[in-house]
């Protein structure tokens, strides 16, 4: 679930559809309509731009951008469309000329405006594929025809300069059904501003919360939730969140009176509050001690630690429990699978041995909880051989500057920037320039020995600061010095360019490193990340509580990057505490964390408690005796139980990610598979040295429901279980392998409550 | 013991042991006949029976190119033709690429609709719009797996029950991207079969039970975990409780088993040799022949994915050699429904997310040409089902840039199918939020394929 990462390949051509204009003529079938409807008026009430003069980038780039003009699906696409070509969604001076130039200059005709080939088309005058989208009569098609007429004016050095947009308000909070009206401001460089609102496309990420009409009217939705809806003017975006609250009021006092341990419960509480969302309980003990010990070291309390748990009467129980937790050794290997699955490269592609050794070095990097910049750094700067310095693994598998980027940026800034290599992303502010700018950034990465030859590759590689080696704008064929997305640095000259990148990445002016971090996490412990998916932190795709992700991001800075540190912060709040039982006031919240939200183990963690609660370890090939499936070290290693339940698929170039949904094949393979059967029927099994050793059914009773569901049975479970137990006692081993394998079956085990 | 006895008083158990044969008559056709009174019935009571029982769709992940499968422009200029040749199809008039011989050759049973298009062209949104009808709610990269709106297997197999233990929608050997049931819930996600029906040894992994568990132990075991899971259960959908596809999985999971049906229908081995080679030798060919033995046994939807038709490099080698083989599958596949007179009754479509791009173009970092995503015009091949028997709809322009000709929407695809299913695409579902969705948003079949 949360970890995701979705590298593109050849498919980063795709062309963008925005839903926007065009969108709906390409369906021919329905009548073509305009983006804008008829009665909205252009554009422009001019605020304090005086604009007798109009020019190309003013007044005519919003309009083709709004009329989906320059849109991924028609001439916005990287070749064009019938010859006629826009850059995608409106950047670059390239349309300028391709409007005023090319074609022999036919697209526009100042003597005779209405017989440019722009107007003509745009009308739907002449057959045009896009139908009509400069209504003849509209004040759009007007704007162009005196923007021609006058001789196709540019924008010269004195003219102001759109600088950005602002949309008000910001936030709000809506009453069911009740509407609001948006209003879009663009800034101009000379301190003008110009009312853009019906020059604006809306977009609503969640239509049924919160509609938004063509000239930015919003409709709240009959149901509470929230959503952003975004305002897009040329290459600038505002967002807009609207909150549709249950009715209904709480009280203030409902909200002071609930604990804080730290700042993430009051930032928690002020925004259920906002919301009206009355948070659950926390939960009981026997629970919180099987959520902490899933979530930390990845595997089940034993019984024993269950019943020294439970009747641990000190206050502070949990804290300890948390800090002995982050101290055992499963942490490392835990946490280092967690980022295996990030990393982890196609063994076919990059080789075994490679496999191995990258896998060892994270793995270390965990055991000896080496700070999270630290561990990026060492990453991206990597130097030395692919059979000993694990980190240098990263660039045999990424093995140009280009791909090197799009990795790096998306685990490490939650900015994904594959779509900019070929064109402006239409909902990011990213485009070719900083895609390449980063990718200098890897330009001079060498390689000596022998390269990918897969499926076999399996000699040794070095990896090192060559020295030289450039990357080229592919449009301009120019060289593109290394430039960080935001601010800027000094690089010295024959400096290797990548730790120079790692100290950007991880200063603290960079608002992305930590936050994608701590969301990261978040995620993982709380079923759901606060920007979700949890590596896409976008202005278009809003964290739930910003509040909160600043927060623990500025806390993250402030503990050094210590990871342990990071996870302790969480698991002591209360907030982490909270039931997964919900309250009519929070069922339908889904994520402001005003209750837990249940997760399926994952597929190593489910399979080490099957092997835990049986006694019956797994044998892996290629790993030593008594392994554990979260210490295995590549996905060649063979095992159906761990492909049932989602682990990733190593013979995808890049793996596919991890898929943490139930499927019926998974219910199929607990209840039938023959290596499930065997573990619980096991001659060395639980079941069978429970009822050999003696004792009397009640206590075997007591002792599965600990070791499964890591709780006592209540009385009613212990008799019920316990008179299964008739008095022939040839059958009580196979009645005690039954309830076991009942409990495996059961979702108290293999979810995370 | 009772609960294992299926409809005709008989464990699942004993029929493995009495050979599957003993029912291959009695069993299926039985069952058959049942449907057949069904729909007469339905005829009798005045509503319009469904022309297709069943609905076998191939899915070319990726967006096969229309050049060189079912759209060939022999008179554009080279840099927009190909490589290959248009050939002559038992249709007179009606050409397709040189490599579609099989499907060539059966012309005079398919129908191809030219003219499909839509605008979204990343692999994400294509998936997604051409698999539920529905366009992505908001924007989504050329890698999403994602769904907003039910896929045509799930909302089939929701309105279309299949018999008892079977799944209604089958995806084999994998689920393509956006097949899920998204808020119809888990019950109508499709059942995956990932084992290869062309090994020696396949079976549907799990479905029976381990070694030396006998029926009676598996039933106890099963009363057992009744009562040790008193987990509480949120039922109000809107809480997003994740342990309620669960539940319905498990039930899934029994009803499965103990089917009849089921285990028949995967028991490949009992089809002639000549058969089975005829289908090919290989894992998409045997899993047709699996898809055709699940329609027998009434499943209403089954996916057939294949996948890797993201031809931007290298596109007249890898055609020249994999088209051939799964084109002559897929031909065999409709051949052989109608010889049994099973094709009335089934909808066979193949297709893929989009067409490609007119011109042949070579991408930075590639040494081979290939053609890159189009969604202004894409090929799809139906089937049965009272579709027309050797038809042409629509056409694209002559360099086979845009449907110029009966320019159809992904929205009239998916009425068309559901139409022929008896499904009305005009039907309004209430998600768990209780948000009214339109089926489909545009209810207007493909007319030419009604008839």
């Amino acid at each position: 679930m949360p970890y995701r990462l979705r590298l593109s390949h050849a498919v980063l051509i795709g062309l963008f559809a925005f839903a926007l204009g065009c969108a709906q003529t390409a369906v021919a079938a329905t009548p073509a309509t305009t983006a804008l409807s008829p009665e909205a008026k252009s554009a422009t009430t001019d605020t304090a731009v005086s604009s007798s003069q109009l020019n190309f980038e003013l007044d005519v780039m919003p309009i083709l951008t709004v009329a989906g003009c320059n849109g991924g699906p028609c001439h916005g696409k990287s070749r064009g469309q019938n010859g006629f070509q826009l850059s995608l969604l409106g950047f670059d001076e390239f349309d300028f000329n391709s409007i005023v130039k090319h074609a022999r200059g036919r697209r526009v005709q100042p003597s005779a405006p209405d017989t440019s080939l722009l107007l003509l088309k745009g009308a739907g005058v002449l057959p045009h594929g896009g139908g009509v989208r400069l209504p003849i009569d509209g004040e759009n098609y007007k704007t162009i025809r005196r923007w021609v007429s006058a001789g196709m004016p540019r924008a010269t050095e004195k003219d102001p300069k759109l600088i950005g947009i602002e949309v008000s308000p910001r936030d709000k909070i809506l009453p069911a059904k009740a509407r609001q009206q948006l209003k879009v401001t663009a800034r101009y460089s000379d301190g003008s501003t110009r009312d853009v609102t019906r020059l604006t496309a809306y977009q609503s990420n969640e239509s049924p919360v919160a509609a938004i009409d063509q000239v930015g009217l919003v409709t709240a939705g009959a149901l509470p939730g929230e959503t952003a809806i975004m305002a897009r003017y040329m290459n600038h975006i505002a967002v807009f969140n609207v909150a549709v609250p249950l009715s209904g009021k709480v009280e203030h006092e409902t909200y002071a009176a609930l604990p804080r341990r730290n700042f993430i419960d009051d930032l928690v509480w002020k925004r259920l509050e906002r919301l009206g969302i009355v948070p659950s309980p926390p939960c009981d003990d026997a629970t919180f001690l099987r959520r902490a010990s899933l979530d930390v070291i990845g595997r089940l309390p034993t019984s024993d630690e269950v019943r020294k748990f439970l009747a641990d009467k000190s206050a502070d129980k949990r804290t300890k429990l948390i800090d002995d937790l982050l101290a055992r050794p499963e942490y490392a290997d835990f946490w280092a699978n967690k980022w295996a699955d990030l990393l982890r490269p196609n063994p076919y592609r990059v080789g075994i041995k490679a496999t191995y050794a990258y896998d060892q070095w994270i793995r270390e990097s965990f055991r000896e909880n080496k700070p999270y910049d630290q561990f990026v750094t060492e990453l991206v700067g990597a130097r030395g051989s692919t059979f000993r310095d694990g980190a240098t693994v990263l660039f045999r598998d990424r093995r140009t500057p280009e791909e090197t980027t799009t990795l790096v940026c998306q685990l490490f800034l939650g900015v994904r920037l594959d779509c900019a290599r070929c064109h402006h992303h239409p909902f990011e502010v990213w485009g070719q320039d900083e895609f390449f700018g980063t990718a200098a950034f890897f330009g001079r990465v060498g390689y000596k020995g022998t390269g990918i030859s897969a499926p076999i590759s399996g000699s040794e590689e070095f990896i090192y600061y060559k020295g030289s080696g450039e990357v080229l704008h592919p449009l301009t064929g120019a060289v593109v010095p290394p430039k960080p997305l935001t601010g800027s640095l000094e690089l010295k000259p024959g400096e290797d360019p990548r730790p120079a990148f790692a100290r950007w990445m991880t200063s603290p002016d960079n608002p992305y490193f930590a936050q994608v971090a701590v969301n990261r996490v978040w995620s993982e412990l709380m079923g759901r990340g606060i920007v979700d998916p949890v590596d896409d932190i976008r202005a278009t795709n809003p964290p739930t509580n910003p509040e909160l992700l600043a927060a623990l991001a500025q806390e993250f800075r402030n503990q050094k990057f210590d990871h342990k540190k990071l996870l302790r912060t969480i698991l002591t709040s209360h907030v982490y505490e909270l039931s997964s039982l919900p309250n009519p006031r929070n069922t339908w919240d889904l994520k402001n964390y005003s209750r837990h939200y249940r997760r399926r183990l994952r597929a190593e963690t489910l399979l080490d408690a099957v092997c835990d609660v049986t006694g019956i370890p797994e044998e892996f090939a290629a790993m030593p005796e008594r392994s554990r499936a979260m210490q295995l070290w590549t996905h060649r290693v063979s095992n159906l139980f761990l492909d049932s339940f989602g682990r990733p698929d190593p013979n995808q170039d890049p793996p596919c990610e991890r898929v943490s949904d139930s499927t019926l094949v998974q219910s199929l393979h607990l209840m039938n598979s023959p290596g499930l059967h065997k573990k619980v029927t096991h001659d060395k099994g639980l079941a069978a040295r429970l009822v050999a050793a003696g004792g009397s059914p009640e206590e075997w009773v007591e002792e599965l429901y600990l070791a499964t569901y890591n709780r006592y049975p209540t009385d009613a479970e212990r008799r019920a279980a316990a008179g299964l137990f008739s008095a022939d006692r040839t059958k009580h081993r196979a009645i005690a392998e039954d309830l076991l394998w009942a409990l495996i079956n059961s979702p108290e085990f293999t979810f995370i409550n | 013991m009772s609960a294992l006895r299926n409809c005709e008083g008989v464990t699942r158990r004993n029929c493995l042991q009495l050979g599957v044969a003993a029912f291959a008559g009695g069993g299926l056709s039985g069952l058959l006949n049942l449907q057949a009174q069904a729909a007469t019935q339905a005829v009798a009571e005045g509503k319009t029976p469904a022309k297709a029982k069943s609905v076998i769709m191939v899915w070319l992940d990726g967006g096969p190119s229309h050049f060189e499968t079912f759209d060939p422009k022999p008179e554009a200029p080279i840099e927009i033709r190909g490589e290959f040749d248009p050939i002559a199809t038992r249709t007179p008039g009606l050409f397709f690429s040189e490599n579609m011989k099989a499907l060539a050759g059966i012309s005079d049973n398919l129908c191809i609709v030219r003219s499909i298009c839509h605008n979204q062209g990343n692999h994400g949104a294509g998936n997604h719009y051409m698999m539920t009808g529905a366009p992505t709610r908001i924007p989504v990269g050329c890698g999403a797996f994602v769904s907003f709106h039910p896929s045509y297997g799930s909302v089939t197999s929701y309105e279309r029950k299949a018999p008892r233990g079977l799944p209604g929608y089958f995806s084999i050997p994998s689920v393509s991207r956006s097949g899920g049931p998204n808020f119809l819930g888990a019950k109508y996600a499709p059942f995956v079969v990932s084992d290869d029906p062309n090994q020696a040894t396949f079976r549907v992994r799990d479905v029976n039970l381990p070694a030396g568990l006998t029926d009676d132990r598996f039933m106890q075991r099963r009363d057992l975990r009744k009562l040790v899971d008193q987990l509480p259960r949120f039922a109000e959908a809107a809480a997003g409780d994740p342990v309620l596809a669960v539940d319905s999985y498990a039930q899934q999971g029994y009803d499965l088993m103990t089917s009849v049906e089921a285990q028949q229908a995967f028991d490949i081995g009992r089809e002639p040799e000549k058969l089975r080679d005829k289908y090919g030798r290989d894992s998409f060919g045997q899993r047709c022949l699996l898809a055709r033995r699940l329609v027998e046994a009434g499943v209403p939807w089954i996916t057939l994915y294949d996948g890797g038709w993201d031809d931007h490099s290298d596109i007249f080698p890898r055609f020249r050699t994999r088209t051939p083989k799964l084109e002559s599958s897929v031909a065999a596949l409709i051949s052989d429904l109608d010889d049994r007179g099973m094709l009335d009754s089934t909808l066979v479509v193949m297709l893929g997310e989009f067409g490609r791009t007119p011109k042949i173009s070579t991408l930075s970092g590639s040494k081979t040409p290939g053609r890159d995503h189009w969604a202004n015009a894409m090929s799809v091949m139906f089937a049965g089902a009272g579709t027309p028997r050797g038809a042409v709809i629509g056409a694209t322009d002559r360099n086979g840039y845009a449907a110029v000709e009966r320019v159809l929407s992904p929205e009239n695809f998916a009425s068309t199918i559901y139409r022929k299913l008896g499904i009305d695409p005009d039907r309004i579902y209430y998600t768990p939020q209780g948000r009214p969705t339109h089926l489909v948003s545009d209810s207007t079949p493909i007319k030419e394929l009604m008839a």
